[in-house]
């Protein structure tokens, strides 16, 4: 046994180590001709059968691959003599993970143990494996095995993690918990317990069952001398004390680790807790996802007691203020306005002195720009009045603090701030708001000589006023509706830019505003230079992401779903690995946190609905093909997955990673745009029911989305058949098969639109007939259109549309789908008029409606025509046309007409804009023109104006980086480049109906020859 | 409102206020997780309002034995892979609070020195780390070895340090450090 072991799959190491090598160094043809060589001699090796597996693997072959990993796996199971070891396991496991077949290397891991037992090599291998897959039992019973072989602890540990994950993330119950605990308190008894995190595996497993006495009683005790940290101690201490409700204890230990980490503002929230006996925390984690700890309930405490507490609070703080050895802890004096808050809540509140605290604190911390969101709580416990005679108290100080420009810089940023926290903005007139945002870019603008010196990689002095002044811009534009707020929104940031390149909060506004203002190749420029990648990608790119879905731009769309799920699919075949690394690194509950960590990304929404929209992106770009579109719906296993996805997603537990607080204000989600909507107050809209929404909606679109690729490959049967029956679908699914599950599909879109299928096709009728407006789609209007499209395909090969229910105003022929889409594109036409108000949300509903449903449409007359057309490969058997198929191709003909003639409408319209845009009186540049030459009260020009005067008088005080910058500020370039941007939008929706009228011809061609 | 403490796989979903900031490198997420998985007590992040306003990130180890005779061999030590705070919250000592509590966990692992390699030409972090107790050790010659300035010739590294209790000689600091030369080569 030794032998076989002892050396790397029986082959002298010498003679592997240079493949290796060779494929480390990506020379896989070398390692070919290398492990094709070392193959003549060991032919039935099956560790060099799976080198060269991997080489051939990594040659991008992988059928080759797969089937010499396969005889190699055969002479593991079929030959007793054969070398099981782990190093040949471990490279057959990698290629098979690879190849998409892991549970292959887990059978072969599985043999290999069976037939050694008392290898521990083998079983860690066989360990991995289950990690591999989440399955948490097996690894229990996998750990359970090794630990009765070596009686090593972290082999214990591993099974009580297994157990673990089986209650956290599994189906496990908690009496689970229970068998672990056991384990462990047989094994502390036999061989007492050596690592620190075996010891904070037990405490969390007592936690869990809230043996809170226990696990503190097991942390005072020797094992407590594991944990080397004090504090980390501490920390513990303090918790479990709390959740044993000995409050009196706890706070002496938050008193402990206050005087070690005076900075720590959380333990302080829990010291306060403790001793008011109010303890919200329990059950919640150190976590940033965890509630915010900002509101509690009310002390349950008496008023002696109480008074007595804080009392005692008072007096600990003012002792770690005392004893700070610098200037910049916060902590304790924020805790001193927490004890005055605590004091409110509990109605023995006193407004005089948390004001004189709060002006304390800006006395020594006002210039710091975390300022205001420090204060945002207590602040919030003043009444209205307090707010306005603090804010004036803060704003007559602010100029007596400091003459140190920089320190002055920031107390007059934080008064602004101050200003917008206490509801002043909402409040201020137009008026008012244009004096504070030509405030704003005159302070940035004369504090500029500050950031001569700073190197390019530190914020300049001052950075966030033109954030600021752009929100205010883009408050004037909400309330004044002159374009020209936005334009003037725009300047700002880009000089910001201009200056320093690297802000990346301008960039993130600059692609809201450039999205808005319909140049969305500026905006996907902007959000290009954020080289936003790695996990970043599942939190920032919502900021571009659906815009960009509505977008022409398909190249650029395609780019940035492809990267996002590369990195999703990437990740999720090698995180398993990872989890092992834990184990191995005896950190278990890492290994849990980890897992959690997992699937909080797997069930991410945008990861879902990307997957969605890449196969819808494929199949629009490829609609004029229709035997490409067949290929394509082949490759997405003609959509069943999605359906089967629109079915689950009610129950499925879905994440949302994104994080909404880099947003503009005015589109806090990307279901949200306030700029949109009718200008009047904007209620604020607490966090977490715009989270509830957004959830709701991503819901209802995943479930809308997934139906798409099978209805069109549906409706493309339908439509064929319609003309030929008989036809086999789908290899197995014949005619009246495609009627009944397109029915069901339409029944369940039908519900998703909040209809019955018969009623929502009555809606579709009268709208037809005008007896009804596409107001009553109401958002809803894609969706509605392409129900008509393939409620129309569905009609072409069923026989449940009868005369009587056309009779009745129902909705069920081709011209009635050609008169909707006719309908709806003309009235997209009318809502987008001058070029500057580019209404984005009607442009990508056009770009919308030309893409999908009257793509999809187009799409079932290809389907029709090549079915009928005798040409090519779909010759017709006889030469007589039956009667019903003229007469369908006669409506196909006055389809394709009528198409036709829409899509003039659109480039007629397109053109017309694009000529406009040409016209300088009528695009940006006109409105530009007005911002410099003349600015009328409540007209946007002020704050531009402002930058223009300080580029062309040039200053020496400001060193030759900034100077430089300056010089190449231009903003007659930079206009005609959003110009541009507009343009391009425009052009490239052209030349795709261009493209459609192409195909449109060619069909009306074929279709005259029958 | 800050609070110091370990980092959880979790907070990776709150990195943008660092990571967005073009000099801060943004990892693949392999990355970060690894040293999540062996170095779990020497990675640390602080929390404001509910993002990640700053990290660092850290390992101790040793050169593998093989190494033990040569003169570069490092003896078990902390070393800093990286530390950012986000722009917005610089100057509030943050840097200072991480580095402390990376070289107390490597204290307790009983490490020698904690280590860190900065470009010669960054002189805004090399003053930070000076001001935080860290002193260059040597010079790595060309270790940064991409394209500079349109020549081949890479960038140099400083190898700074600060001493922890075990090294009770203080032999890792070196007043004239900037001076001794490495080899790119020969640093582990």
């Amino acid at each position: 046994m030794a032998s076989k072991f002892g050396v790397a799959g029986g082959i002298p190491e010498r003679r592997v180590r240079p493949i290796w090598d060779a494929i480390d160094s990506r020379q896989f043809k070398n390692a070919l001709k290398q492990v094709s060589s070392l193959l003549g001699k060991y032919p039935n090796s099956p560790y060099i059968l799976s080198l060269k597996a991997l080489v051939l693997e990594r040659m991008g072959k992988p059928d080759e691959a797969l089937a010499i990993c396969s005889s190699a796996k055969e002479l593991l199971h079929s030959n007793d003599s054969a070398l099981m070891d782990d190093l040949t396991l471990s490279t057959l496991q990698i290629v098979f993970q690879r190849l998409g077949h892991p549970d292959l290397a887990t059978s072969c891991y599985e043999h290999a143990a069976a037939k050694f037992p008392n290898n521990l090599d083998l079983m860690m291998g066989l360990f991995n494996c289950y990690v591999r897959e989440s399955s948490f039992v097996k690894q229990q019973q996998t750990a359970i095995k090794m630990y009765k072989i070596a009686s090593e602890e972290r082999f214990l540990l591993w099974a009580v993690c297994s157990i673990q994950l089986q209650v956290l993330c599994g189906n496990g119950g908690e009496k689970l918990l229970l068998l672990a605990e056991g384990l462990l308190k047989k094994h502390v008894a036999t061989h007492s317990l050596h690592e620190p995190e075996a010891l904070m595996v037990y405490i969390s497993l007592l936690e869990q069952q809230d043996k809170y006495g226990y696990a503190l009683e097991i942390l005072s005790g020797n094992f407590g001398s594991l944990l080397m940290v004090e504090v980390d101690k501490l920390r513990i201490q303090g918790r479990l004390l709390a959740r044993t409700g000995d409050y009196k204890a706890a706070a002496d230990v938050y008193e402990k680790i206050l005087e070690l980490c005076p900075d720590d503002w959380e333990c302080l929230q829990h010291y306060l807790y403790c001793l008011l006996e109010d303890d919200p925390t329990q059950g919640i984690e150190n976590k940033i996802d965890a509630i915010k700890l900002v509101d509690c309930r009310s002390s349950p405490l008496t008023d002696e007691v109480f008074d007595s507490r804080i009392t005692r609070a008072t007096t600990f703080v003012h002792k770690l203020q005392e004893n700070l050895g610098n200037d910049i802890v916060r902590c304790p004096y924020l805790a001193g306005l927490e004890i005055e808050r605590r004091k409110h809540l509990y109605g023995k509140g006193d407004e005089q002195k948390l004001m004189e605290d709060l002006i304390q604190y800006f006395f020594r911390f006002g210039h710091l720009a975390c300022f205001t969101s420090d204060v945002e709580v207590f602040v919030q416990v003043l009444s209205s009045d307090r707010k306005v005679e603090l804010f004036k108290k803060l704003m007559e100080s602010s100029s007596t603090i400091s003459q140190v420009p920089a320190k002055a810089l920031g107390l007059s940023i934080t008064v602004f701030k101050f200003q917008q926290l206490v509801g002043n903005m909402h409040g201020f007139t137009v008026d008012g708001l244009e004096d504070l945002a030509v405030k704003m870019v005159e302070m940035f603008c004369k504090n500029l000589p500050l950031s001569k010196d700073l190197d390019p990689q530190e914020s300049m002095h001052g950075e966030e006023l033109l954030s600021m002044a752009c929100n205010v811009l883009i408050q004037l534009f909400w309330h004044t509706q002159y374009f020209g707020f936005i334009l003037e929104a725009i300047m700002v940031l880009e000089f910001g830019l201009t200056i320093r390149r690297h802000v990346w909060q301008y960039k993130i506004l600059l692609v809201h505003l450039y999205s808005h203002v319909g140049a969305i190749s500026l905006a996907y420029e902007w959000y290009k230079s954020l080289e936003v990648k790695n996990i970043l990608l599942e939190t920032v790119s919502h900021n571009i992401l659906p815009q960009m879905l509505g977008s022409p731009l398909w190249m650029d769309l395609n780019t940035l779903l492809r990267d996002y799920l590369k990195f999703m699919d990437d990740h999720f075949k090698e995180s398993a690995d990872l989890t092992f690394l834990a184990y191995r690194h005896r950190n278990y509950s890492k290994a849990i946190e980890f897992v959690q960590f997992k699937e909080r990304l797997q069930n991410s929404n945008q990861y879902l609905l990307a997957g969605i929209e890449s196969a819808i992106l494929e199949l629009k770009q490829n609609a004029g093909n229709i035997d490409e579109e067949e290929r394509i719906l082949e490759n997405l296993k003609y959509g069943v997955h999605f359906v089967e996805l629109s079915n689950e997603i009610g129950s499925k537990p879905l994440t949302f990673n994104e994080d909404l607080e880099s947003r503009p204000w005015w589109t806090p989600t990307p279901e949200e745009n306030y700029l949109l909507g009718p200008v009047g107050e904007i209620s604020h809209i607490p966090k977490d029911n715009l989270m509830k929404k957004q959830e709701a909606n991503a819901r209802t679109l995943i479930e809308k989305k997934a139906l798409l690729p099978r209805m069109i490959y549906l409706s493309i049967q339908s439509a064929s058949l319609s003309f030929k029956d008989g036809v086999e679908v789908n290899g197995s699914v014949s005619n009246p098969i495609v009627s009944s599950e397109m029915k069901i599909l339409l029944e369940h879109f039908a519900k998703i639109l909040g209809y019955h299928l018969s009623d929502a096709l009555g809606v579709l009728g009268e709208v037809c007939r005008d007896l009804k407006s596409t107001e009553v789609f109401g958002v809803d209007v894609i969706n509605w259109v392409n129900f008509a499209v393939f409620s129309n395909a569905w009609k072409l090969n069923s026989n449940e549309f009868d005369s009587q229910e056309r009779g009745a105003h129902k909705f069920g022929s081709w011209h009635d789908v050609d008169t909707l889409l006719k309908k709806c594109v003309l009235e997209r036409l009318k809502f987008l008029s001058a070029p500057i108000s580019l209404h984005v949300t009607d442009f990508q509903m056009l770009v919308r409606l030309i893409t999908e449903p009257l793509s999809w449409h187009v799409l079932l007359i290809q389907s029709c025509v090549r079915t009928s057309v005798p040409s090519g490969k779909k010759k017709k058997k006889s030469g007589s046309v039956d009667p019903s198929v003229l007469t369908l191709s006669s409506v196909v003909h006055d389809s394709i007409q009528s198409l036709c003639g829409t899509f003039e409408e659109v480039m007629k319209w397109l053109r017309n804009q694009i000529r406009r845009l040409e016209c300088k009186e009528e695009n940006l540049e006109g409105i530009l023109l007005s911002m410099r030459n003349e600015v009328q009260k409540g007209r946007p020009g002020g704050a531009f104006q402002i930058l223009e005067t300080m580029c062309s008088s040039g200053s020496k005080e400001l060193g030759d980086r900034i100077s430089g910058a300056l010089k190449s500020w231009d903003s007659n370039h930079l206009v005609r480049k959003i110009v541009s941007g507009q343009r391009a939008v425009l052009s490239e929706t052209l030349s795709i109906c261009e493209s459609k009228c192409r195909t449109l011809n060619t069909l009306k061609k074929q279709i005259s020859q029958i | 409102m800050p609070v110091i403490r370990r980092v959880t796989p979790s907070d990776l979903y709150h990195l943008n206020l660092c990571n967005l900031d073009p000099y801060t490198e943004n990892y693949d997420i392999s990355f970060y997780l690894s040293y999540l998985m062996k170095w779990p007590s020497l990675f640390f992040c602080i929390e404001e309002n509910r993002a990640i306003v700053g990290y660092i990130i850290g390992k101790v180890e040793s050169s593998p034995p093989a190494l033990q005779n040569s003169p570069h061999y490092l003896p078990w030590h902390g070393h800093i892979t990286a530390l950012t705070i986000a722009p917005q919250y610089r100057r509030l000592g943050y840097a200072r609070l991480l580095t402390r509590a990376l070289e107390q966990a490597c204290e307790q692992q009983k490490a020698w020195f904690v280590d860190l390699f900065v470009r010669e030409s960054n002189t805004t972090a090399i003053k930070m780390y000076e001001s935080l107790g860290y002193s260059v050790f040597r010079r790595v010659v060309d270790y940064y070895s991409e394209d500079v300035g349109g020549s081949m010739k890479g960038e140099d590294a400083f190898d700074m340090r600060i001493p922890l209790a075990r090294d009770v000689k203080q032999e890792h600091i070196r007043a004239d450090g900037k001076d001794h030369k490495v080899d790119a080569n020969d640093v582990y």
